[in-house]
């Protein structure tokens, strides 16, 4: 799934500008770090593909959706086809992990036979099956990272969004979640992910895309970390 | 098929996880229900009443003498608002006399001549009627005097016409007041629920598959209220009937079983649409508004 952001702009009432005229182009199955600082507008970009957030002024296009002008119930068929790595995890406190990936694949109405087979394996893949009975605050926060990106990635996606997937995790644990992200990536995956992890960044090089004040100031192939801040 | 398993399962889960509201909520609808299956009896009972004394209440007609009573009775008849007519000769009101009186009726015909007059007797279809029947008697050419008890047909008249309106408003506020209750549990609901909506809605939940666990939910509730409410209606009434014919055996009660099946199918019909309407207004409300974009 490509991405193409033209010209866009989005003002946060009454005037914050969180992103200010981006031009940004992801082909398909590319895999793109998005750096930057805090409150540089990389949230509020990826925000912006999964319309959470309407910019104020020019076009995003993904895999050939109009965001503008898609319809609620289009919008909804379209967020099948992404897989999104929240931040914060937003796992469902109250379902167990097999239940959180379930749900997903219970939205889009498939047989229970199909759902248990998805996630059985994709619980496999992450390397938390064992864990399938807890409920995520019995999981460590590795394990609920996994779980999260085993939720994103169920459905099979064109498109991973990963809001900083590996954050408050150990650098050992940090590879593993990221040895998995670039294996979805070489099955032909588009990956974005935005990250504060310069480890990760310089070990695993990859294009990369660096925000400062809402402007893409920085666009690499195989770039590193360093953050340039519009310099 | 599997979204509407999913929302009946989840639906089915939102009242169990939520226990002592929904149990709450039951009560309070089964409470709003009753009141309002009670106070349908009462306003039929009222009207029951009402209807039978307004088929006891008559007009007397009496006729100019040498009238010909049958002409007299023809004319009356086509009168608007008059049901029926009888005419009463004399012989038949002295026979009227003598079966209240007794034998002091024998007085009478100390006078040689029979001097009762010959009379129509009117029925009415309803009390507010009898006035205005009565001005239209006045014109009738045979016609001497009229006797009617207006007083009772004023008061009959303003009684049902209260409880008429005594009963709409009720109704409604009670239907309002179940509304609103199973409104603020199926919100309460929801907003218990806003971080899994956001997610559900962020990978590809459309609106009708996160609204319809709630709507279930709603309607559950709502229809277990009504349900609780028709029962308990039903062997209260009956209780009640019992112990007030004994207390009031000259006043008509509905004993129908027919009429209170009526009532109790009418009270579920009634929760079953106040608690998917209230539902449906709370979950979309939410829904519109987690679904907008900043």
């Amino acid at each position: 799934m490509d991405i193409k952001f033209s010209g866009v702009t989005k003002i946060f009432e009454p005037d914050i500008i969180a992103l200010e005229d981006i031009y940004l182009q992801v082909d398909k199955g590319e895999f793109v770090y998005l750096v930057g600082e805090t409150g540089s507008g990389k949230t509020t970009l990826m925000r912006c593909i999964t319309r959470e957030v309407v910019p104020t002024r020019g076009q995003i296009s993904v895999g050939g959706n109009l965001l503008r002008k898609i319809n609620r119930f289009d919008l909804a068929l379209f967020r099948r086809d992404i897989g999104v790595v929240f931040q914060s995890f937003l796992l469902l406190p109250n379902l167990t992990a097999f239940e959180n990936v379930a749900f997903v694949l219970e939205v889009m109405g498939l047989p229970p036979k199909e759902i248990s087979e998805r996630v059985s394996e994709v619980l496999k893949l992450v390397g938390i099956w064992r864990r399938r009975n807890l409920y995520p605050p019995q999981l460590s926060g590795g394990e609920q990272q996994r779980l999260a990106i085993a939720r994103a990635i169920v459905n099979g996606p064109s498109l991973l969004i990963a809001d900083e997937p590996t954050g408050n995790l150990d650098t050992h644990t940090a590879d593993e979640i990221m040895q998995l992200i670039l294996g979805i990536n070489a099955a032909g995956t588009t990956v974005l992910m935005a990250t504060h992890n310069q480890y990760l960044v310089d070990t695993y090089r990859h294009r990369v895309v660096e925000i400062h004040r809402g402007r893409v100031v920085r666009d690499e192939e195989q770039g590193r970390y360093e953050l340039n801040g519009g310099c | 098929m599997a979204a509407v398993r999913y929302a009946c399962r989840d639906g089915w889960r939102l009242i169990v996880r939520h226990w002592g509201m929904s149990l709450l909520t039951v009560f309070t609808a089964m409470s709003v229900f009753f009141i309002i299956g009670a106070s349908t009896l009462f306003v039929l009972n009222v009207r029951n009443i009402v209807s039978s004394l307004e088929n006891q209440l008559t007009i007397q007609a009496y006729l100019k003498p040498k009238a010909d009573i049958a002409a007299a009775e023809k004319a009356i008849k086509a009168l608007p608002y008059v049901k029926e007519t009888k005419a009463i000769t004399k012989d038949m009101a002295l026979e009227r006399l003598r079966s209240r009186i007794g034998e002091q009726a024998k007085a009478v015909m100390l006078l040689g001549e029979n001097p009762l007059p010959e009379s129509i007797e009117i029925k009415v279809r309803k009390a507010s009627e009898v006035a205005e029947t009565a001005r239209l008697l006045v014109a009738v050419p045979e016609v001497e005097d009229i006797v009617y008890a207006g007083r009772v047909a004023e008061k009959l008249t303003r009684v049902s016409g209260f409880v008429e309106k005594f009963s709409i408003v009720m109704l409604l506020v009670a239907i309002a007041a179940s509304g609103v209750v199973l409104f603020n549990t199926i919100r309460i609901s929801v907003y218990s629920r806003a971080e899994e909506i956001g997610v559900m809605m962020m990978v590809g939940a459309t609106s009708t598959y996160v609204a319809l666990p709630f709507v279930i939910q709603g309607f559950i509730l709502g229809l277990a209220g009504a349900l609780l409410a028709s029962v308990m209606l039903c062997g209260t009434y009956y209780a009640a009937v019992t112990r007030l014919k004994d207390m009031l055996p000259f006043l008509p009660f509905i004993e129908s079983t027919r009429l209170t099946g009526k009532l109790a199918f009418m009270l579920v019909c009634c929760g079953a649409t106040v608690s998917l309407i209230s539902s449906l207004m709370a979950v979309e409300k939410f829904i519109r508004k987690a679904s907008r974009p900043l």
